[in-house]
C-alpha cells in the first residue's frame, strides 16, 4: 500500500514537473502574437481591465481579431480571444446579449443580425463615437454602402471590417481536363457537373453548404434573389412565398441534388472546404472568407489547382447572381461594463488602413480601394460578385423569418414534403413572424 | 492493511490477483474466448487509435477522404496546439477544478460518511435511496439554477464555482462510497478509543482516517475522475476564464483545418491521464464500482 | 452516537447539498410554473408550460427516442457485459492489462470519446468505417443524415463507454458465485448454456439489477454524445430529452427557461417511473 502510494506520488510529481516545463512555449505562437501591429492608443483605464472578444475563427476574420488583440493589449488593457467555431459564436452571441450583463465586450456581427439586435436595443449605437473618431482613424474611408448595411433605423450598430460575398471555387485542372469553362448559369453548372461525373470520375462534383439547421436558408435566399424576388416585401409587410419563384427556387435546389454529396444537409462551410481538400468536390460556392484556406498547401494537395470565379446566375435571364453580400463588423454590446469609448477606439484601430492591408489576401476589407484584381487569386471574382449580388433585406423580421423557414426548406430538399406543401408552410410561418415583429 | 479488507478483497478477486497459477490449455473454447476478447479490445480501442493516427498525419491527409493508411508521422499538430492556442490554460483549469473538487468532496464527505456509518440501519437505507435519487436527477434541473445563481453572485465562469457545483452533484455518491468503507471498520475501535477519553472528532481523525487510506483514495479518484470527465456542467458554468478541455474540444467541432486537427490532438492528449486512470488507478476504480453492486 | 455529534459531522455536507442540490431543484420547479428568463423574477403562468410541453410533438418524439434508446442500450449492455465478464473471468495474468484497455472507454470524457467516434464514421472527414463498408458492400451509409444509421452510431457510442462499467460490475458479481454449486451442476451434466442460464445468472441477479438500474438512469439522461454525433438531432428525430432541454432553456440565452424547466420536471417523473422497480429492489436489498 505504501509502496504503491510512493510510486503514484512519484508519478504525480513527474507529471507536474513535465507540465511545468512544458508551460514554457505554451501559447507562445498564438495567432495574435504573429499579427500585424497597428496604432492603438487608448487612454489608460482606472484599473486593469480585461476585454473579452467574441469572434469565430476563419482565415478572413482572424487577421482583424488578432490585430486587435495584439495591438490593443497594453496600458492596463488585456484583450482576450478564445478560438470558437461559427455555431459557437452564434450561440454565445445570443447568450451574452440576453441579460443585464454579459461575458463579451466586443462581438463580431454581420449584416443579417443587425436589424434584429438593433431593434431589440442589444447593441450600442455608434454614430456619435464614429463622428468623434472619424478623422483620427480615417473612418470615412470605410465604404458607405457597408456602413449602411450595418445601420438600422438610422443608427450605426457595427463598424464594418470586411465584406463577404459568394465566390465559386473550382478545380481548374479537372475543368481543363474535360474541356470546361466556369459555368455562368445553373444550367451550365449542372451540365458541367454531369460531364465531370462521367469523364473525371468525381461522383459529387457540386459542393454547397446546405446545413439543415443553418446554411441551407442562405442558399435558398440566394437562389430566390437571383430569380428577382426577396423573402419578404417591406412595404406591404407580406411574405413572398406565394410567388411562383418561391417554389421554383426549391425545385432548383432539388435539381442540384444528384450532383451533391448525399450528406450535404449536414455540411456547413468547413465540411464543404473539406470536400474540396479531399478532391471529392469540383465546384464549390460559399463565402469569400473561406477561400484563402483552399489555397494553402498545408491543407490540401490540390491547393494550387483551384481557380475562382463569380458565382453563376440561376436563370439565363436573371439580373443578379446566385450570391449574397454580407458585411462583417465589430459591435459593442449595450450590457458591457467596459468604457464604450475605449472599446470603440479598439475596434476602430482594428479596421485601420494597415490592419486592412494586412488582412489581404484572405479578407475583402470594408475600407474603400483596398482590393484590386491582383490582391488575391479570388479578388477579381470578388470584385465582380460584390456588384451583382441580390439586395439585402435589413428588416427587423428577416432573421426570424429565415429561422422559421429553415426546417421547412430542409424538409423539402430532403423530400419529406413536396415543394407545393413547402411554400404553403413557408408562407404561413413567415406571415406569423412578420406579424410578431413590431 | 487488514481493515477495510472487504473492499480490498473484492477488488483483488475481481482482478484475479489471488488465484493460483493455472496451467494453460488451448482448448477450442479458450481459442474462441481469446478471439472474442481480442476483437472486443480492438473495437473498444479503435476510436482512440484512429484519432491518434489522424493527429500524427500531416494536415493535408489527416482527414482525407478516402482515408490514408500510410503516412509520414509528425508531431506538428501537437506543437501547433500547444503554441497557437490557450490549451495549456484549459489543462490548468481542468486540473484546478479536479483538485479543488476532490479536496472539498473529501473534507465535506468524510465526517458525514463517518457519522452515517455509525447511525442506525434505517438511516443508511435512507441514505442509499437519497444517493440514488440524486444520482438519477437530470443535471440540467440542478445546473441551470446554478448558472443563474453564479451569474447573480458574480462567480460565473470561475473554476471555484464549477468545482463547487461538481462537489455538490457528486456528494451523495461520495458519501455513500465512503460510508461503505467506514462500515467495514468495527465499532469496537470507536468504543475503545472513546473509553480512552477521545471525542468523536478525535476518533475520526486519529483512529478512523489512518485506516481509511484505500477508501479515501477510491473516493478521491472517483471525484477526480468525474471532474475530469465533466462536459455538461462545465459548458454551462464556464465561458472564457474557466474553460476546461472538454468544453474547448466541443467549441472546435465546427472548425476547419488545421484547427480541427488540433482539437483531435487535444483529445489524444486528454487520453493520457485516462490511461493513467485505467491502469495505475485500476484497483481503486474496480473497488469503487464493485462496492455498490456486491453485497458482502 | 450522540445526536449533537451526529449533526455536527453531517451539517457541512448537508448545507452544501441542500444549498446546491435541493434549492436549485426547487428553483427548477418554480421556474416550470413561470414565464421567466435568467436574472428576471418571472411571471406566474401556472401549468401552461406543462401543457405546451406535453402537446408539442417534438417532446413526444424526444421521449419515444430516448426511452427506446435506453431500452436497447440496456439490453445490449447486459448481454455483451455478461459475455465479456465471463470471458475476462477466465484470464489470469492478462486480466489487469485487458481490464485496463477496456476501462479506457469508460474513463475518457464522454464528449471526447464521442468526437473520436464521429471521426470514425464521417466519410467526408476520412472515416474508415464508411470506407470499409463501402469497400465490402458497396453501400454508402449516411451516418449523420439518416435517422436509423444515426441511431446505430449513437447506440454504438453509448454502449462503447458504458460497457466497461457493466462488465466490471458483472465480473465482481461472478466472484461471489458459489464454486460448489457450480461443481454440483457440472457433475449433474449441465452444459455451458444451462450452467450460465440456470446457475450463474440467478446468483448474480443482484449485480445484473444494478447494471440495469445505472444504465436506465444514465441513458435516459444522455447528452454529451449527441453534441458530437448528432448535430442534426432534432431534424432527424434523434433528439434526446436532455438535448431538447438544452436547446430550449439555454442555447439561445434562455428564451424559454420556463418551458425547459417544465421538461426537466417531466423528465424527472419519467426517470422515476422507469426506476421504481429498481429502487424498490435496492431498498429491499439494503434493509436486509
Amino acid at each position: 500500500m505504501r509502496t504503491s502510494l510512493r510510486t503514484n506520488g512519484a508519478l504525480a510529481l513527474t507529471a507536474v514537473a513535465a507540465l511545468g516545463l512544458a508551460a514554457c512555449g505554451a501559447g507562445s505562437k498564438t495567432a495574435s502574437s504573429t499579427a500585424a501591429q497597428v496604432t492603438c492608443d487608448v487612454a489608460k483605464p482606472s484599473k486593469p481591465t480585461t476585454v473579452n472578444v467574441l469572434a469565430y475563427n476563419s482565415s478572413a476574420i482572424d487577421p482583424f481579431t488578432n490585430t486587435m488583440v495584439s495591438s490593443c493589449s497594453k496600458n492596463d488593457y488585456t484583450l482576450k480571444h478564445e478560438p470558437i467555431d461559427f455555431p459557437g459564436q452564434v450561440q454565445k452571441t445570443t447568450a451574452t446579449l440576453a441579460g443585464a450583463s454579459g461575458t463579451y465586450d466586443i462581438v463580431e456581427t454581420y449584416g443579417f443580425v443587425i436589424p434584429q439586435y438593433g431593434s431589440q436595443n442589444k447593441l450600442a449605437p455608434l454614430n456619435d463615437l464614429f463622428t468623434k473618431y472619424a478623422d483620427s482613424y480615417k473612418l470615412n474611408d470605410i465604404s458607405k454602402d457597408m456602413r449602411a448595411a450595418m445601420t438600422y433605423d438610422g443608427k450605426l450598430y457595427a463598424l464594418p471590417m470586411q465584406a463577404q460575398m459568394y465566390i465559386m471555387a473550382y478545380r481548374k485542372d479537372v475543368f481543363d481536363q474535360v474541356g470546361l469553362q466556369p459555368p455562368k448559369t445553373f444550367e451550365e453548372m449542372k451540365t458541367a457537373a454531369k460531364t465531370i461525373q462521367e469523364k473525371a470520375g468525381i461522383k459529387y462534383p457540386i459542393a454547397l453548404p446546405w446545413l439543415a439547421t443553418g446554411d441551407i436558408v442562405t442558399s435558398y435566399d440566394c437562389i430566390l434573389g437571383s430569380l428577382g424576388v426577396n423573402l419578404t416585401n417591406f412595404d406591404t409587410k407580406t411574405a413572398n412565398f406565394d410567388k411562383p419563384q418561391a417554389k421554383q427556387a426549391l425545385d432548383e435546389m432539388i435539381a442540384l441534388k444528384p450532383f451533391m454529396d448525399p450528406q450535404v444537409t449536414t455540411f456547413a462551410q468547413p465540411a464543404v472546404q473539406q470536400q474540396m481538400y479531399n478532391g471529392t468536390g469540383a465546384i464549390a460556392i460559399m463565402f469569400s472568407g473561406r477561400m484563402n484556406d483552399l489555397t494553402l498547401e498545408k491543407n490540401s494537395k490540390y491547393a494550387k489547382s483551384f481557380a475562382f470565379a463569380a458565382p453563376p446566375k440561376v436563370a439565363a435571364d436573371s439580373a443578379k447572381l446566385y450570391d449574397t453580400l454580407s458585411v462583417d463588423g465589430w459591435s459593442i454590446p449595450n450590457n458591457t461594463a467596459v468604457d464604450k469609448d475605449a472599446l470603440f477606439q479598439m475596434i476602430a484601430s482594428s479596421v485601420s488602413e494597415e490592419a486592412s492591408k494586412a488582412s489581404l489576401p484572405a479578407a475583402y476589407p470594408a475600407r474603400s480601394g483596398m482590393v484590386s484584381d491582383s490582391s488575391s487569386p479570388y479578388a477579381a471574382a470578388a470584385n465582380v460578385s460584390i456588384t451583382s449580388a441580390p439586395p439585402a433585406e435589413p428588416y427587423p423580421w428577416t432573421a426570424d423569418v429565415s429561422n422559421k423557414i429553415t426546417p421547412i426548406i430542409a424538409n423539402a430538399v430532403l423530400g419529406k414534403i413536396t415543394t407545393d406543401e413547402a411554400v404553403v408552410q413557408m408562407q404561413q410561418a413567415a406571415t406569423a413572424a412578420i406579424a410578431a415583429a413590431k | 492493511m487488514t481493515i477495510s479488507a472487504t473492499q480490498d478483497v473484492v477488488a483483488r478477486k475481481v482482478l484475479g490477483a489471488d488465484e493460483p497459477p493455472r496451467r494453460r490449455r488451448f482448448t477450442g473454447t479458450s481459442v474462441l474466448v481469446g478471439g472474442f476478447l481480442i476483437l472486443t479490445c480492438l473495437a473498444m480501442l479503435s476510436p482512440i487509435v484512429w484519432t491518434a493516427m489522424s493527429v500524427t498525419k500531416p494536415t493535408d491527409v489527416a482527414f482525407l477522404n478516402p482515408p490514408v493508411f500510410t503516412w509520414q508521422p509528425t508531431l506538428d499538430t501537437f506543437v501547433d496546439l500547444w503554441q497557437t492556442t490557450n490549451f495549456y490554460q484549459y489543462v490548468i483549469n481542468t486540473l484546478v477544478v479536479a483538485v479543488i473538487s476532490t479536496v472539498l468532496a473529501l473534507v465535506l464527505g468524510l465526517p458525514a460518511a463517518y457519522a452515517l456509518s455509525r447511525a442506525p440501519g434505517w438511516i443508511s437505507t435512507l441514505l442509499l435511496v437519497v444517493a440514488l435519487i440524486f444520482r438519477a436527477l437530470p443535471r440540467f434541473a440542478v445546473v441551470l439554477p446554478m448558472y443563474d445563481l453564479a451569474r447573480s453572485v458574480g462567480l460565473y465562469d470561475t473554476t471555484f464555482a464549477l468545482a463547487l457545483a461538481l462537489v455538490a452533484i457528486n456528494q451523495p455518491f461520495t458519501i455513500w462510497l465512503l460510508r461503505n468503507f467506514f462500515a467495514d471498520i468495527p465499532t469496537t475501535l470507536d468504543e475503545a478509543a472513546m473509553m480512552d477519553g477521545c471525542s468523536r472528532f478525535q476518533v475520526l481523525r486519529r483512529v478512523m482516517l489512518p485506516l481509511m487510506g484505500p477508501g479515501i483514495l477510491t473516493a478521491g479518484i472517483f471525484v477526480f475522475l468525474f471532474a475530469f470527465q465533466e462536459y455538461l456542467t462545465a459548458t454551462i458554468l464556464t465561458d472564457v476564464n474557466a474553460r476546461t478541455v472538454p468544453v474547448f474540444i466541443a467549441t472546435q467541432l465546427g472548425q476547419t483545418l488545421p484547427m480541427l486537427q488540433q482539437a483531435g490532438a487535444a483529445a489524444v492528449l486528454f487520453t493520457i491521464p485516462a490511461i493513467a486512470f485505467a491502469f495505475i488507478a485500476q484497483k481503486y476504480i474496480v473497488a469503487g464500482l464493485s462496492a455498490g453492486s456486491v453485497k458482502g | 452516537m450522540k445526536k449533537r455529534e451526529f449533526w455536527m459531522l453531517v451539517t457541512p455536507s448537508l448545507v452544501v447539498m441542500v444549498g446546491l442540490l435541493a434549492v436549485p431543484l426547487y428553483r427548477t420547479i418554480e421556474w416550470s410554473l413561470q414565464n421567466v428568463n435568467y436574472g428576471d423574477p418571472g411571471t406566474f403562468i401556472g401549468l401552461s408550460n406543462y401543457t405546451t410541453a406535453l402537446t408539442d410533438p417534438r417532446f413526444g418524439r424526444a421521449v419515444v427516442f430516448t426511452v427506446g434508446l435506453t431500452l436497447v442500450v440496456t439490453a445490449i449492455l447486459l448481454v455483451l457485459g455478461y459475455l465479456l465478464a465471463v470471458a475476462v473471468n477466465r484470464l489470469h495474468r492478462m486480466r489487469p492489462i485487458v481490464l485496463g484497455l477496456l476501462l479506457l472507454a469508460y474513463v475518457i470524457p464522454g464528449l471526447v470519446g464521442a468526437t473520436m467516434f464521429s471521426w470514425l464514421f464521417d466519410s467526408n472527414f476520412g472515416g474508415p468505417v464508411n470506407y470499409l463498408i463501402a469497400h465490402v458492400t458497396g453501400q454508402d451509409l449516411l451516418w449523420f443524415t439518416d435517422t436509423w444509421p444515426n441511431r446505430v452510431v449513437l447506440t454504438l457510442n453509448i454502449v462503447w463507454f458504458l460497457l466497461p462499467f457493466a462488465m466490471l460490475v458483472i465480473l465482481a458479481g461472478l466472484q461471489s458465485v458459489n464454486p460448489e454449486v457450480l461443481e454440483a451442476a457440472k457433475i449433474d451434466g449441465a452444459g455451458p448454456f444451462r450452467l450460465h442460464w440456470n446457475v450463474i445468472i440467478p446468483s448474480v441477479s443482484g449485480v445484473i439489477g444494478f447494471v440495469i438500474l445505472i444504465s436506465l438512469m444514465d441513458v435516459l439522461r444522455v447528452f454529451d454524445p449527441l453534441v458530437a454525433l448528432s448535430p442534426q438531432a432534432a431534424a432527424i428525430g434523434n433528439e434526446s430529452i436532455m438535448f431538447y432541454i438544452y436547446s430550449v432553456a439555454f442555447k439561445d440565452g434562455g428564451q424559454q427557461l420556463g418551458l425547459g424547466s417544465a421538461i426537466n420536471v417531466l423528465l424527472i417523473i419519467i426517470i422515476g417511473i422507469m426506476l421504481i422497480p429498481s429502487i424498490r429492489a435496492t431498498a429491499r436489498e439494503g434493509s436486509r
